[in-house]
């Protein structure tokens, strides 16, 4: 295919991702132009752009999964190009085949490869005829069916939806008499995120580990491997902490998977940047999923192999050849702060930022699109940011990710940074005995927080219940006096909390 | 001043016994500490404690108080003096909305007896199924909202009165202060 440029782009997404698309487009001398629904209208992502368009209202369905307006914006600002970044509509045929028909060049693979991928039981097909194995499974909403794949099986049996990722409508069914429900829950959770209720049925694992490969294809038929990522800790089946090298992966191993990944990208014609998730136990492997976008966790594979993956996705929508791959480097980990309590199950948490600290130094990147004041609401995602440190080695990774994490505070939102300290500080951790079991076996109780830590956290309370009313006060007798009466009152928190 | 951990039973109850330049004394659940507090320009302040040193930060939205110690956050109710004896040990006796969302299911009805850990009502945000349960047993005496209904954060879904109210003590005894 022929050369062509991009001059301007659209980045159909929001938060930090928007905001790390952005950087890369600007270095590369393409004008940017952000969407944002009314919820986001004083985001970072929408200030940090050439442009701003506003989509719809804060309902993820009227604004940034909405195709038309989305389209539209981009027709109105002469964008010649789109990337859907993950989630939303990145991974929905009906968007690339819009922008394509729009005459916009889609960031990412064609509409036609994306609806065979996307759906994992087309995948599936996809990734047998491609001699890949994967994991025993079924796709079927009928109990009968259900029941007698699971009798053939064995439980315990895994019920997710046939369409989308991320873990939503997912379940682990134990035995006989949870499966119906469990089909039917199952089902209504899919058709409420993707708007298909189809489910899929496959033989679970008892403790594997979650690894995948990134991939990338150009115009021009050549596909490479960018090494693979562990990404087996998780909450939810949602990933929480993902790094590269995958600990202890047996070289064979590796290389079979990278083989498969390979084969498999070159049998779907897939162009641009992909990834194939695999589950291993035991050194066999099983091909889960392909995602046909960049992922969330994709800076670890950028960190390792010294590459920017969205410019590599630029350069590959221009037409250009795929470079060679570098040597990788050292180990990098990424651990995802979400507004979540993880003391309380993993709710999702809301508020206001009220102070936010964020970690540097060497070896250090923190992705992220908060700034104090930043509203963190229920309608989206609640990713806050991504914490990714390299080391020579995984010692030197693990040992700048606790001091990094030593270093970030976010008052306001209450979120898992301090959950995430606790498991990278930890023995299992540190000798990377490593399943998507991991939270469960090691963290199903939250580890105690210590006495001076504790003390700490209620003197702080004290001292926030007591500030509050004189800083009231300091409005109608003016700050010096308050400032005078309490030291506390001088604290940034509450100027900022005193705005309001 | 008493203090529970959202979400959690057990109370801690924490006193600012002096508070001179930059040495505070207090007290925590009956035992003193010293510690010294340094204000920083960026906001928050630096807390040594036993030879350690905390970045902490506070502030406080009506009964709840939000704290970030280093990467740490925890989320604080105040207990007020008293309130405890109308209700007879129950941790909460109002269930609402941790945040906006849809109530998907309403899974008890009025005069039901719950039990710790039973699930009342399930909410959808986030694209999630959060289900909410009972802190401590206890009857069900109001069912504010029905399966379908938007709520906001902090709406009351269901009022809980005393599993075993004892006749000795009046629900209306608690102070208004």
């Amino acid at each position: 295919m022929a050369k062509r440029r991009i001059k301007k782009l659209l980045i159909a997404n929001r938060g930090e991702i928007a905001l790390r698309i952005i950087r890369t487009a600007r270095m590369m001398g393409i004008k940017t132009v952000a969407v944002y629904s009314e919820a986001d209208a004083r985001s970072t992502h929408a200030a940090a752009a050439d442009e701003a368009r506003l989509i719809g209202p804060p309902e993820a369905s009227k604004s940034y999964l909405n195709i038309d307006a989305i389209i539209a914006a981009a027709r109105e600002t002469d964008a010649d190009a789109i990337h859907p970044g993950y989630g939303f509509l990145s991974e929905r045929a009906e968007f690339a085949q819009a922008a394509a028909d729009a005459g916009i060049i889609f960031v990412g693979p064609r509409a036609d490869v994306m609806a065979k991928l996307g759906d994992k039981v087309a995948a599936r097909a996809i990734a047998a005829a491609a001699n890949v194995p994967v994991v025993p499974g079924l796709e079927t909403i009928e109990p009968a069916a259900a029941r007698d794949f699971a009798a053939r099986s064995g439980f315990p049996v895994l019920v997710k939806a046939a369409a989308g990722g991320g873990g939503r409508g997912m379940r682990v069914v134990e035995s006989l008499e949870g499966l119906d429900g469990a089909l039917e829950a199952a089902s209504r959770e899919a058709l409420a995120a993707f708007g298909d209720g189809r489910v899929f049925l496959e033989k679970y694992l008892a403790r594997p580990r979650h690894i995948e490969v990134q991939f990338l294809g150009d115009e021009h038929g050549n596909v490479i491997a960018m090494g693979e990522r562990e990404c087996s800790i998780q909450r939810r089946h949602q990933k929480i902490i993902e790094e590269s090298p995958a600990p202890g992966l047996a070289e064979a191993t590796r290389a079979a998977m990278i083989d498969s990944a390979l084969r498999l990208a070159r049998a779907a014609g897939y162009t641009n940047a992909g990834t194939a998730e695999f589950l291993v136990q035991d050194d066999h492997f099983y091909f889960l999923e392909v995602n046909a976008r960049l992922q969330v966790e994709h800076p670890v594979t950028e960190i390792r192999f010294g590459c920017d993956l969205v410019a590599e996705q630029l350069k590959i929508a221009m037409g250009e050849r795929l470079a060679p791959v570098a040597a990788p480097r050292g180990c990098a980990i990424e651990g995802r702060v979400y507004a979540e309590d993880a003391a309380n199950g993993f709710r999702p948490a809301t508020g206001t930022v009220l102070d936010l600290r964020i970690p540097a130094g060497p070896g250090v990147r923190f992705d992220t699109h908060l700034a104090a004041g930043a509203e963190i609401g229920a309608f989206y995602d609640g990713l806050l940011g991504k914490l990714i440190c390299w080391g020579a080695d995984r010692d030197q990774a693990r040992r700048r990710m606790l001091a990094a994490f030593d270093e970030f505070a976010v008052l306001g939102v209450t979120n898992t940074a301090g959950f995430l300290r606790d498991i990278v500080a930890s023995e299992p951790f540190a000798r990377a005995d490593l399943s998507t079991r991991f939270v469960e076996e090691f963290f199903a109780e939250p580890a105690r927080v210590e006495q001076p830590e504790m003390d700490a956290a209620l003197i702080a309370a004290a001292l926030a219940a007591q500030a509050a009313p004189s800083a009231a006060k300091a409005e109608a007798n003016g700050r010096r006096a308050a400032a005078i009466r309490s030291p506390w009152a001088e604290l940034g928190a509450f100027e900022l909390w005193r705005r309001r | 001043m008493k203090l529970r951990e959202a979400g959690r039973a057990g109370e801690r109850e924490v006193e600012i016994l002096a508070h001179q330049g930059t040495q505070l004394r207090v007290r925590i659940d009956g035992r003193e500490v010293s510690a010294q507090v340094e204000p920083l320009a960026a906001g928050g302040a630096v807390l040594s404690i036993d030879g350690r040193r905390f970045h902490i930060a506070g502030a406080r939205r009506k009964d709840t108080i939000l704290v970030a110690v280093g990467p740490r956050t925890f989320d604080f109710v105040r207990v007020e003096e008293g309130a405890r004896h109308g209700f007879h040990g129950l941790t909460t006796p109002q269930i609402t909305a941790p945040m906006p969302g849809k109530v998907l299911r309403v899974l008890v009805e009025p005069g039901d007896a719950v039990g710790a850990g039973q699930p009342l009502v399930v909410l959808e945000a986030m694209k999630m199924e959060t289900t909410l349960a009972a802190e401590s047993d206890a009857i069900v005496k109001r069912v504010a909202v029905e399966a379908g209904q938007m709520v906001d954060h902090g709406a009351v879904l269901i009022e809980l009165s005393p599993a075993n109210p004892s006749p000795s003590a009046p629900e209306s005894g608690s102070p208004e202060s």
